[in-house]
Parts: C-alpha cells; sequence; structure tokens
C-alpha cells in the first residue's frame, strides 16, 4: 500500500513518466528524480511496462 | 481446493486491421477468450488508437483496450498463452490491484458503434530491401563480350596504371625542385 507522501506511477501516465526519463529513453537515476527508494523501483517498474505496451521507446 | 481469486488491471494491444473490420467483434473476442478460462470481465473498454512507439510485426499503429478483471492466477497464465497464440491481440499485460476504481466500474462493458472507432491508414509502410538487379540490357551486353577482349581491356587498364605514376612523378619532383631553387635564392637573399 503507498502511504500518505510516496508517489505512485501509472504505466498509462506516459507524459508524467517522460519526466523521470532522458530523450533517449533512459530512465534518470534516483539522484536526479530526488525519489525514495521505494518510489524510483515503482517508477522503474511503470516504465517497464509501458515499454512493453509500446507507449514509450526502449531507446532511441 | 478453492482458487482464490485476485482483481487484475489488463491492458490488451490490438491489431489495428482486425479492429478495422469492426471493433465490437475483436472487443467481443477478447471477452469471451477472457470467461472461457472463468474470468470475471467487469470492465472492459476502448482506451485509445494511437501510433506504437516502436514497431510490432509490421505495425505502426494500434488499438489498445483496457479490462479489469477478477481471475485466479493460473488463468491469468492459461489466458495469455491462448490470446497471443489466436485472435488480434499483439500484447497483454495483467497487473494485480487492490480494488477497481468506481470510475471504471461506471464504464463497465462499454458499447461503442463500429463507426465511432476511426482508425487512420497507415501511410509509411515498412519497405523490405530488394536485392539490386542489373537492367537486362546490361546483363546481355556484358554477356556477348568475348573473353579476350575483356582481357585486353584489363591489360591496357593495367597499362595506364603504370603509365600514370611515371607521368605524375616528374610533375610530383619538379615543385620539389622549385621549392629547393627557391631556397638556395633565401640563402642567397
Amino acid at each position: 500500500m503507498a502511504t500518505k507522501n510516496s508517489r505512485t506511477f501509472d504505466f498509462k501516465d506516459i507524459e508524467s513518466l517522460e519526466v523521470f526519463m532522458t530523450s533517449h529513453g533512459k530512465i534518470h537515476p534516483a539522484k536526479r528524480t530526488g525519489l525514495r527508494a521505494r518510489e524510483q523501483r515503482r517508477l522503474k517498474r511503470a516504465i517497464k511496462y509501458a515499454r512493453f505496451l509500446a507507449l514509450i521507446p526502449f531507446t532511441s | 481446493m478453492t482458487e482464490h481469486k485476485h482483481i487484475y488491471q489488463a491492458m490488451f494491444l490490438l491489431d489495428n486491421e482486425e479492429v478495422r473490420k469492426g471493433f465490437n467483434a475483436s472487443r467481443d473476442w477478447v471477452k469471451t477468450t477472457l470467461e472461457k478460462y472463468g474470468i470475471e470481465v467487469k470492465v472492459l473498454r476502448l482506451w485509445g488508437e494511437r501510433q506504437l512507439a516502436y514497431p510490432i510485426g509490421s505495425r505502426k499503429r494500434a488499438t489498445y483496450l483496457l479490462g479489469w478483471l477478477e481471475a485466479s492466477g493460473d488463468a491469468v497464465n492459461e489466458v495469455k498463452r491462448e490470446l497471443y497464440l489466436l485472435g488480434p491481440v499483439f500484447r497483454c499485460l495483467f497487473l494485480q490491484e487492490d480494488s477497481i476504481p468506481e470510475e471504471e466500474l461506471a464504464t463497465g462493458i462499454q458499447e461503442i458503434a463500429d463507426s465511432e472507432v476511426v482508425i487512420p491508414e497507415e501511410i509509411e509502410e515498412f519497405e523490405i530491401e530488394e536485392p539490386y538487379e542489373e537492367p537486362e540490357e546490361e546483363q546481355r551486353a556484358t554477356d556477348e563480350k568475348p573473353e579476350e577482349g575483356e582481357k585486353k581491356a584489363e591489360g591496357e587498364e593495367s597499362a595506364e596504371k603504370t603509365e600514370k605514376p611515371a607521368a605524375e612523378a616528374p610533375a610530383a619532383e619538379a615543385p620539389a625542385a622549385d621549392d629547393n631553387s627557391e631556397e638556395v635564392k633565401k640563402d642567397g637573399n
């Protein structure tokens, strides 16, 4: 369960995911995103689901 | 043993060629396939038709179908196999969720007229590069040439090649000589 302050990511919300990605399609590190470890893992998972469904590219 | 059921969010990626024939037919096929494996379909609606981030099976666009289901883990694994083997599904994703959002539940099984689902034509198709073939006239001309003639031609070419460096050599040396003369002049000055 997500706590009150923790952030969740939806694989369908491509615009919010692209904020955390480079122009080449790589995921920014936690150091740059400023997310906590659990949130960074959620982000990673959401991006990978979106990639699988061809919503965002693997690389460009 | 009773199977424990979970709530799943599912996304299906449908082939536009099949959807163009009839969106409702494609959606019903997915629904009946899911129900065949004992999956209870709560919500099944059109999420959108959009361009793919990368081509899948020479398709650049596809239709997305979003569903909320209640199913057991085994049933999900079995239905995935059938969805990929048969029917218009390119990709499918099942994610276990805690509950179904009320907004989604209100949608239920969406009924849309086929005419409402507008699918643009794929203008740019992926072209397969064909191996280069010489035009027939050129091929005939090369076939008709005698072998001796070719040999002669090759001999002439080689002779030209040998002559050229000889001709170029003095030209290359000449500026060097000039340079020397200039240097001498400079020294003289």
